[in-house]
């Protein structure tokens, strides 16, 4: 048993031959992983958001905070995964990108399209107050561990 | 050439980049402080990693955001273009990453609260059987105390009634069904004549009953009633003697419906009843006597009268032979009354005031012996004289002494016929405080049936003409007069009497005496 095995591997590696066994990733591919992760993301804070209401856990403070960063992370997920989608709607004409980063500027005519692209791009407001909003739940987390540790020496 | 510009667009970028990195830091400081005091908590694990991703993603996008303007300011917008998907696909990992922390945070809480659930369950349970350990054990001491104290109220009981069972004089008994006896106390023995209650057990009570007829209606109402109550019956023991007994006894309940067998108390009431017999016989002695007395000093007078008027008649008649001799066939008929009436009026103690002195008993037995030894010899009987030394004198009547003991030598004559034995005993009885004389003889002895008889005024077995029946009844009547007892027992049960073959034994005690 172990002689053909050994036989047909020898065979094997004399007569080579392409194995069509690693896929080429061509450019639009990083576009729907980078979306698809934002989907993943937005899945996932609402299995968290659904899983917090179910089942509120307590204390009720360092939770909200938590609860209001989740939910501004979700929608920043939203709104980044309509700019993207925008961006790359939008033709390179709709843009003008001199060298000077002052001069940048969406070309007329202004669409919908054009304005959507134009707000969601400013998606810097929702994620950093979602990330603000961690801040003050993870330091809401410590004063009640302190609370709790003052009433135990206590 | 109008448009939007995007410059406020990139102002935004730029300073949330920066703001974004400060965050993230800060949040990765506090949930490291954070997991670092609960290490065991998930969920500042969870919160831990996600500020980790969460500051990968903001450094690198800030790195690439600020990268970006300075490349495009610089005129080498390729150079942004070649770093660009790196900066991207570093991004879409951190969210990957991020995404994956917070789909798994959920999970892993509620494996954990499963997990907790079911500790909380075990502890639960854990906490019941405790609780179940502790009842059982208190339960365990409980019981085993309680069983102590009913064992010791069992033992104290049992030890009570065992007391009672073996104390009692009366006859305890139990029976099975059949009744057999399966059970006696010690004195219950004795009185049925047996050294130990083992002689006893196995045996029918039936064998016990000396009338058949009893023992049907003590079973007839046994069975019927279910107890019996003051039954009086006569047993037949090992000794010949009877035995009078008083039972009260009922059925014992089994652990089934029905009777399992029988218990009873008898008491022994021989004596009582021997001395109410006596009792009865000392009363209808005393009205016989009373009747005796009245028709006597009735009877006395007139005869008194016919023997002076036949002396008189015969001092006149003594020439007429023929007369004389009628007359004195009368007088000496006469004389006869005279002294069956004089006995009459002896037996029932109505004659003059009885006499008493101290009367040497010894003297009167000797006395009396020498008039019969004659009597006695003709007919072959032999004598037997055993008499204490140095005995009291008692308080009586020599001469009525001398006539009891003649009565009591010819009745024994009468008895023997021919060839046989007279014994004679007198002694001092300590024990009853009573001089005593027995005059025993080897005859046929006295029939049970007229034994109670046998102190009547003419009662006699003799043939006509031989005894007139008084004999006993005076010599009874003599004796009570001072204040003794006349009793006879035949046969006499001691087995000292026995050598000599006595089959009748008459005891005097006289109470009465000189120490």
């Amino acid at each position: 048993m172990s002689f053909m095995f050994a036989i047909s591997f020898i065979l094997f590696l004399l007569i080579p031959g392409p194995s069509l066994a690693v896929q080429v990733h061509g450019p639009p591919e990083g576009y729907y992983v980078h979306q698809i992760g934002h989907l993943l993301f937005i899945s996932s804070i609402i299995f968290f958001l659904t899983f917090l209401k179910l089942d509120p856990p307590s204390p009720r403070r360092p939770w909200m905070f938590l609860k209001i960063s989740m939910f501004l992370f979700l929608l920043w997920n939203i709104n980044a995964l309509i700019a993207h989608y925008f961006s790359n709607m939008l033709p390179r004409e709709a843009l003008d990108t001199p060298l000077d980063i002052f001069s940048h500027r969406i070309l007329p005519p202004i669409t919908t399209e054009k304005y959507i692209y134009f707000i969601t791009r400013n998606d810097h407001l929702l994620c950093v107050p979602a990330m603000f909003f961690l801040v003050l739940a993870l330091r809401a987390f410590r004063q009640t561990l302190d609370s709790e540790d003052s009433a135990e020496d206590g | 050439m109008e448009g939007i510009s995007l410059y406020p667009v990139y102002l935004v970028d730029f300073t949330g980049a920066i703001i974004m990195v400060v965050f993230s830091v800060i949040a990765v400081y506090e949930a490291y402080r954070l997991r670092r005091e609960r290490p065991d908590s998930v969920l500042f694990s969870y919160l831990f990693w996600l500020c980790i991703a969460f500051a990968a993603f903001s450094i690198s996008r800030s790195f690439g955001h600020t990268l970006r303007f300075l490349f495009i300011w610089a005129g080498h917008p390729e150079v942004w273009r070649a770093i660009s998907p790196f900066s991207g696909g570093l991004n879409t990992l951190t969210f990957a990453v991020a995404a994956t922390l917070t789909f798994y945070y959920p999970n892993v809480t509620m494996v954990i609260a499963r997990i907790r659930a079911k500790a909380e369950d075990l502890k639960r349970a854990k906490d019941q059987l405790e609780k179940a350990h502790d009842s059982l054990t208190l339960l365990n001491r409980t019981l085993e105390r309680r069983v102590e104290e009913r064992s010791q109220e069992l033992l104290a009981s049992e030890r009570k009634f065992r007391r009672l069972f073996q104390g009692s004089r009366d006859l305890i008994f139990f029976c099975d069904r059949e009744f057999q006896i399966t059970d006696l106390n010690q004195w219950g023995a004795n009185i049925l004549g047996y050294e130990s209650p083992e002689d006893v057990r196995g045996r029918s009570l039936a064998s016990f009953f000396h009338e058949d007829k009893e023992w049907d209606l003590f079973v007839h109402q046994l069975t019927v009633d279910g107890f019996v109550k003051d039954f009086e019956t006569m047993f037949s023991g090992r000794r010949d003697e009877p035995i009078f007994l008083m039972i009260t006894a009922e059925g014992l309940q089994g652990p089934q419906d029905g009777i399992d067998g029988y218990a009873g108390i008898a008491k022994d009431i021989t004596s009582y009843r021997r001395m109410t017999e006596n009792l009865i016989y000392s009363e209808k002695m005393a009205a016989i006597g009373q009747m005796a007395a009245g028709i006597a000093h009735e009877v006395n007078t007139p005869l008194g009268i016919i023997l002076g008027y036949t002396q008189m008649l015969k001092d006149d008649l003594s020439n007429d032979q023929e007369r004389f001799a009628d007359l004195e066939t009368i007088e000496r008929q006469t004389k006869n009354c005279k002294r069956i009436v004089h006995d009459l009026l002896s037996f029932a103690r109505s004659s003059s005031a009885p006499e008493s002195g101290p009367v040497d008993l010894a003297a009167c037995v000797r006395h009396t012996m020498s008039v019969m030894q004659h009597s006695f010899e003709m007919d072959s009987i032999d004598i037997h004289l055993a008499i204490q030394e140095d005995l009291p004198h008692v308080l009586a009547d020599g001469d009525r002494i001398n006539q009891v003991v003649l009565n009591l030598l010819t009745n024994a004559h009468d008895a023997i016929g021919q060839k046989g034995l007279i014994a004679l005993f007198l002694y001092f009885d300590e024990k009853r405080e009573a001089v005593v004389l027995e005059v025993g003889d080897s005859g046929a002895g006295i029939p049970p049936e007229i034994r109670d008889r046998i102190f009547e005024p003419f009662f006699t077995t003799k043939p006509v003409g031989k005894g007139t029946g008084l004999g006993l009844s005076v010599s009874y009547g003599i004796i009570n007069e001072y204040g003794g007892e006349i009793e006879v027992l035949s046969p006499p049960l001691d087995e000292s009497y026995e050598k000599y073959g006595l089959n009748t034994l008459f005891r005097i005690s006289f109470y009465q005496f000189l120490r």
